[in-house]
């Protein structure tokens, strides 16, 4: 039940993320690892996107994944979030997503920005 | 404005069947990537700009669309290289060429003349392409997503914000929508959708065009998937999205982009069970593989779509981004060998969608609309919309769906409130709140600007309250037109230029007219209105209302009778309006009305879904009252309900209190199901803790009063006594007292395993299936179960399909456990069960839930799981002893064992009762007759032609072969060799037969008691027509008999063959064989036996028998090996152990005169004749054609690999006479012969007067 709790408006999830790599933070049974790939791999020449492919790269879209996941029981529940984005070539992005700076795509951007918040950056 | 090339202008009505017969006949093609084949082509600046663009004050670089005006000839070509692949249909390029997407670039002043264009360039690739083949090509009119949403607000701190209006995009959509048309575009396709009311507005502007210019183009609806949830991007459900545009009757609907074929497929199979239109599939090239890397040659995402494809998934499939001219050739090329999807019947029901969809089916009684979010029904929430606190109104919202409102009515007809505003205030933010949103929304007005203001908010499909031809049918129609553009349903209020209805005459009349206008002149989907007759106050003073509750009552079955598909609604309160401020009685009013109104057919009511009294736990007293005044039974009924209504009046608290004690003084058994049923939670946790204290143990708990308790709640819901927010509230008393057990089983397990040191028995993965949430049921079991030791991974409701094989995968389940309580549920088991197969899994699967059954699970789940087995399981009782046996390595086989024959059994009754209503005419049965490809397959030779007498069988060896199941069932003791031995019931009695048939058997082989013979024989042999005919020699001139065989006449729903036996031997022209044998144990059983009999040992007289029964069936077992691996020789290479044998697993088949294949006995004649059986076996036929001695089989042998054990099953007279004719015999015999299998009651044909 501690997911539900913690997904109420109250207590939102806290999110850390890592900027460079090699940085490690203690992880304990509580928070999630999200890493983040540095392109979606998919085959667009001139590096542009298509809403797939954010899906596959948006921290919010991932973030949601994650909720889905452990809502619906398939990783255990966590009341913290570690972001790994020392992959990410512009880290500006995720830490724009994540404060609410870059604006929604779709109706999960919303339920991120209510449920999770940016604690720190390392 | 440009100068234009001419436009070529379709006949769309032409194009329409064109493409629907073209569709009928194949999977269609659809084109790849634009932008993929425009970057090869490293456009500068320099090219995007051209003459027309030279000096913009913007960089254009990136503007693809504009391509189309600048760079002509290399979209043509790419267009042309596409339909050169293989394609049918090209997209136009574009995708961005409204003015909402073109304010990037201050393009907005080309978007008409890019889509005009776009369809130009497009064309002149499609003429060039038929010149070149003759085969003929499509430009569909491509419609992106804008880059801009109307559901959803762009900034997360302020959700009810929208950066564009549904108006302002309907007038976007209309100018790219008249340059596409003008253009000449032969469809017009809405794809990547990203936000569904974006595309309802899109939709909005095409029908207003479509009906400005008298045309009807078809339209392509696409959506667009990108994330594990399933969900578009702006929240919807697969079938949420599809609800939400089928006003548009489209052409096709299905999805594209998404990050390949893999992710897509759960979805459009979603989409191709619920949509009765074509499905079109284009995912991106380009899937992430396990390694990282991505795997994008045309040949793999061309073997993706081919899975689709053979699952008969499709009807128009392409590529999106990534995706190429070599990956439509490889696409086209592997799709073109399947038969495109069929398009399924979807029966008519009120199918509306909020993120989530919700269907109003039959197994529905009753549909809560919450009433709370209705300033005139709730003062509460009228508080908080005027103090402007849309936080806490949210939460009112929020409530009502997490009590069980099916769909939530919103009303802000407040007079000193802005209706309009508040009311799209109240949307925009509600939209954003998923727990609420998921729920279809009645927009609800007295004014019809506030109604059409919220339906250009919502996204889903809503439902209007409401129209009415209160002025006049003009005003009606309008609004109602309205109502279907913006892809709503709608509740009629039974109101006219006179006034409301308040008679049932009344009701029935304006109810009767509103339905031929809806239906007959503005196409209104019939299942798509709910007409509310008014409810009106009932005991209140005046003679007259006394009727209002019968007249609303009959109102509702009339109309629901005359009226097909309709529905009923009506706002409940009004009714005990006079009782306000009396709770207990206003409750008992609405409950005993909605009691009668429901049987008569009223299935939607607006009414508080947290409060409602059962009707069962009413006092009578007060019931009765009520009854009187509903139902108008008394003249004098409203003053005594008055004057009973005193006595709650004020005192309802006490009087719950007396009525608490009554209960209260109960044993704790009814106390407990008395709270179940009542929902209350107060005294729970005292009763259980006293129960658990009565029973020996606390699961005892669980399984006896919890159980009865909820058994009675169930009985309640499905008679309509109950309703479903109750059953919600009974739910949670039961988790209460459950968890208070737990503790006390936790400590029980630990004991017990400290004792044992016994592991978990089993881990069982348990979901509820995707598309239902009740999970009630399967809770229990999963209680049950974890009571008994097994680990339980619940996966909760609403789980899809790959949520649950994945989870079973990575946690290594023994068992999966199914449940849903809605009928489409059902369909999803058979889609888990299927995907199961298709994936590789073997584990056990459990179906439970209240309308899943045996025959269900037999008839289809079953057949769709092989490599497992699929058991249904309805009681959490069974659900431990099932569970055991099927986790237990001693009893697993023979327990599916049984349930496979247990299914069979089912499944053949099922199939019997089905096929007995219908037959189909022997010519339709034959025209449908098994047709293997001959061309390609030679018959092999058998190793000689006539018969071979064998003699010198070695008793040792045919024992080996001895098939023990049968031996048992002889005895009357019924289960599977050797678990019977072990059977709890039957094991002591089983294991001494055993050992007696043990010793006898041993005593048969030491001292030889039977001497086994068999003759076989094998000769040329062609099927001609239902017929075998058998020649002399090769030459194949002289015949030397005909074996008559029997077709199936039974209907065939999948498109089966209808079997005959002949069908598995070659036509004239392809040399083909049959084989025939006769074997027996030996005539010496009849002495034997005898000779017991005469000594008065009955037991060993039968024994004998029985073994000797058990050598002739293990002989047959064994020639026909041997034939299969020497004498016919096609399976030399078989290396099955008898045990296998049994389980009949081997090519080829052996089928006897008299058994399903062949019913007819008489067919032994021939067989014996050829054989000379009674020479060379010593088994002759009596009278009645059964062998003599008993102990004795005989045959045909075909070696087609495809042939198999069918039933004839019943035949129809037309084929009776005409197999008499073809035997020679009189009509009157063959049906003495087949009587048990004749459709028909024999005797002169009945002829039809002329």
């Amino acid at each position: 039940m501690g997911v539900t709790q913690a997904m109420s408006r109250i207590d939102p999830i806290p999110v850390t993320v890592i900027t460079e790599p090699g940085r490690l933070l203690a992880l304990d049974a509580e928070t999630a690892l999200l890493r983040l790939p540095a392109n979606s791999g998919h085959g667009h020449e001139d590096g542009a996107q298509c809403i797939a492919c954010a899906a596959r790269t948006d921290v919010r879209a991932l973030l949601y994944d994650l909720l889905e996941s452990a809502k619906r029981g398939m990783r255990p529940p966590f009341t913290k979030v570690v972001v790994d984005a020392s992959a990410v070539p512009d880290q500006s992005v995720v830490i724009a997503a994540l404060t609410g700076k870059l604006p929604a795509q779709a109706l999960r951007d919303h339920t991120v920005a209510r449920l999770f918040y940016l604690a720190g950056a390392a | 404005m440009s100068q234009h090339d001419e436009a070529h202008i379709p006949d769309w009505n032409e194009v329409r069947a064109a493409l629907a017969k073209a569709a009928s006949e194949r999977i269609l093609i659809l084109d790849g990537a634009m932008g993929t084949m425009l970057q090869r082509r490293k456009f500068t600046e320099e090219n995007f700009r051209g003459e027309r663009f030279k000096d913009w004050k913007l960089p254009l670089q990136g503007n693809n669309d504009l391509l189309v005006l600048t760079e002509p000839k290399a979209v043509e070509d790419i267009h042309f290289e596409y339909y050169m692949a293989g394609a049918d249909i090209a997209e136009t390029n574009t995708f961005s060429a409204t003015s909402v997407a073109q304010a990037d670039y201050a393009c907005e002043s080309a978007v008409y003349d890019i889509n005009y264009q776009g369809v130009v360039v497009a064309r002149r690739a499609a003429l060039r392409a038929e010149a070149a083949d003759g085969r003929r090509r499509f430009v569909a009119g491509a419609l992106g997503p804008t880059n801009k949403t109307s559901s959803m607000s762009t900034d997360v701190s302020s959700p009810g914000f929208r950066s564009i209006t549904f108006d302002e995009l309907v007038v976007a959509y209309g100018e790219a929508l008249r340059g596409l048309i003008d253009g000449g575009a032969d469809l017009l396709l809405f794809e990547t959708i990203t936000d569904t009311l974006n595309t309802k507005a899109g939709i909005f502007a095409a029908q207003r065009l479509f009906e400005e210019r008298g045309i009807d183009v078809p339209i392509m609806i696409s959506g667009t998937i990108t994330d594990l949830s399933g969900r578009t991007l702006s929240g919807q459900t697969p079938t949420a999205f599809w609800y939400s545009v089928r006003h548009a009757n489209p052409f096709t609907i299905g999805l594209n982009c998404a990050l390949g074929a893999d992710l897509m497929r759960d979805h459009i199979a979603e989409l191709s069970g619920v949509a009765d239109t074509l499905i079109c599939a284009y995912p991106n090239a380009g899937l992430p593989n396990e390694f990282g890397g991505y795997d994008e040659t045309p040949e793999s995402m061309a073997s993706q779509l081919e899975t689709f494809a053979s699952e008969g998934l499709l009807n128009i499939v392409g590529g999106c981004c990534g995706s190429t001219p070599d990956h439509i050739r490889a696409i086209a090329g592997v799709v073109s060998k399947y038969q495109p999807r069929v398009v399924p019947k979807i029966e008519r029901m009120l199918r509306l969608a909020g993120l989530e969809a919700f269907t109003l089916t039959p197994e529905i009684p009753f549909v809560n609309v919450g009433e709370r979010t209705n300033v005139t029904g709730s003062a509460r929430f009228r508080k908080l919309i005027t103090a402007g606190d849309y936080t806490a109104a949210l939460d009112v919202a929020r409530d009502q769906v997490a009590n069980g409102a099916q769909i939530i009515d919103i009303n802000m007809d407040e007079g000193l409130i802005d209706s309009k505003q508040v009311m799209i205030d109240f949307l925009n933010l509600l939209a954003a709140e998923p727990d609420i949103a998921k729920v279809p929304l009645m927009i609800d007005s007295s004014k019809w600007e506030v109604i059409e203001a919220g339906l250009k908010c919502v996204q889903g499909k809503a439902l209007v309250n409401s129209i009415s031809m209160k002025e006049g049918e003009e005003a009606f129609l309008k609004s109602a037109r309205l109502v279907r553009a913006y892809g709503a349903a709608v509740v009629v209020m039974a109101f006219d230029e006179q006034g409301q209805a308040d008679t049932l005459e009344r009701k029935v009349e304006i109810c009767t007219r509103a339905y031929k206008l809806l239906t007959e002149v503005v196409g209104f989907p019939p299942e798509d209105i709910v007409f509310d007759p008014n409810v009106f106050a009932v005991a209140t003073g005046i003679e007259e209302h006394n009727g209002y509750g019968v007249a609303f009552i009959e109102a509702t079955k009339i109309i629901t009778e005359t009226l097909p598909h309709v529905h009923i609604s009506g706002g409940i309160s009004n009714l005990s309006f006079s009782f306000r401020g009396n709770e207990p009685v206003r409750e008992a009013m609405h409950a005993v009305f909605l009691y009668y109104a429901i049987q008569n057919g009223m299935d939607m009511g607006i009414v508080n879904a947290g409060q409602l009294a059962v009707y069962e736990s009413i006092d009578p007293e007060l019931r009765d009252a009520c009854e009187d005044v509903i139902l108008n039974r008394t003249p004098d009924g409203t003053d005594r309900l008055l004057a009973l209504a005193e006595r709650y009046r004020g005192t309802a608290g006490k009087e719950a209190t007396a009525k608490d004690l009554s209960w209260r003084e109960k044993s704790v058994e009814d106390r407990i199901a008395h709270a179940l049923v009542n929902g209350i939670t107060e005294y729970i946790d005292a009763d259980t803790d006293e129960a658990r204290q009565k029973f020996a143990r606390p699961l005892h708990v669980i399984e006896g009063p919890l159980m009865a308790g909820m058994s009675i709640v169930g009985d309640l819901f499905g008679s309509g006594k109950m309703f479903l927010p109750q059953v919600v509230k009974s739910a949670r008393v039961m988790k209460q007292a459950v968890a208070l057990l737990l503790p006390y089983m936790e400590a029980e397990k630990n004991a017990d395993g400290n004792a044992t040191g016994r592991q978990s028995a089993g881990k069982v993965l348990m979901a509820t299936v995707k598309g239902d949430v009740h999970d009630i049921g399967k809770n229990i079991v999963g209680v049950v179960l974890s009571c008994n030791n097994y680990e339980i991974i619940d996966l909760g409701v609403m789980v899809p399909t790959a949520k649950i094989l994945q989870t079973a995968r990575d946690e290594n389940v023994d068992i999966i456990g199914l449940s849903g309580l809605i009928t489409p549920s059902l369909d999803e088991m058979v889609h888990v069960a299927a995907e199961m197969e298709r994936e590789g899994f073997d584990i056990p699967l459990l179906i439970g839930g209240a309308t899943t059954s045996r025959v269900h699970t037999a008839v289809k789940i079953h057949p769709r799981y092989e490599r497992g087995q699929a058991v249904h399981v309805n009681d959490a009782s069974r659900a431990v002893g099932v569970v055991g046996n099927l986790l237990s390595k001693d009893t697993k086989v023979s327990f599916i064992a049984d349930i496979r024959a247990e299914y069979a059994k089912a499944a053949a009754a099922h199939e019997r009762a089905e096929s007995e209503k219908k037959r189909v005419p022997l010519a339709l049965a034959r025209a449908n007759a098994f047709k293997p490809d001959w061309s390609s397959y030679v018959p092999p030779k058998p190793s000689f032609l006539g018969t071979k007498v064998f003699a010198d069988a070695d008793l040792e060896q045919l024992a080996a072969y001895i098939d023990w199941t049968p031996f048992f069932q002889t005895w009357e003791l019924k289960g599977r060799y050797p678990a019977i031995l072990e059977d709890e019931r039957q094991g002591e009695a089983a294991r001494q037969l055993f050992d007696d048939a043990q010793a006898m058997l041993k005593q048969i082989i030491a001292e030889k008691w039977f001497v086994p013979r068999a003759v076989v024989g094998f000769w040329p042999a062609n099927g001609v027509g239902d017929d075998i005919r058998l020649f002399k020699d090769e030459g194949r001139a002289e015949e030397l008999a005909t074996l008559f065989t029997l077709r199936q006449q039974l209907s065939k729903r999948d498109g089966k063959p209808h079997m005959a036996l002949a069908d598995f031997v070659a036509p004239t022209g392809t040399p083909d064989y049959i084989g025939a044998f006769v074997v027996t144990a030996g005539i010496e059983e009849v002495a034997i036996s005898e000779r017991f009999e005469r000594a008065n040992d009955d037991y060993s007289s039968i024994l004998v028998k029985a073994l000797a029964d058990r050598f002739a069936e293990a002989f047959a077992e064994q020639m026909h090996e041997r034939v299969r691996k020497e004498f016919w020789g096609y399976a030399a290479d078989e290396t099955f152990a008898p045990e296998d044998l049994i389980a009949e697993s081997y090519r080829g088949i052996r089928p006897a005169p008299g058994y399903p294949a062949q019913p007819d006995h008489t067919e032994k004649t021939t067989l014996f004749r050829l054989l000379d059986a009674e020479k060379n076996a010593g088994v002759t036929l009596t009278e009645s054609y059964a062998m003599w001695p008993g102990s004795s089989v005989s045959g045909l042998y075909f070696s087609h690999p495809e042939s198999y054990y069918f039933g004839v099953a019943k035949v129809e007279r037309d084929q009776v006479v005409d197999y008499a004719e073809r035997k020679n015999m009189p009509v009157a015999e063959v049906e003495r012969w087949l009587g048990p299998i004749l459709n028909y009651i024999p005797g002169p044909a009945i002829v039809a007067a002329e």
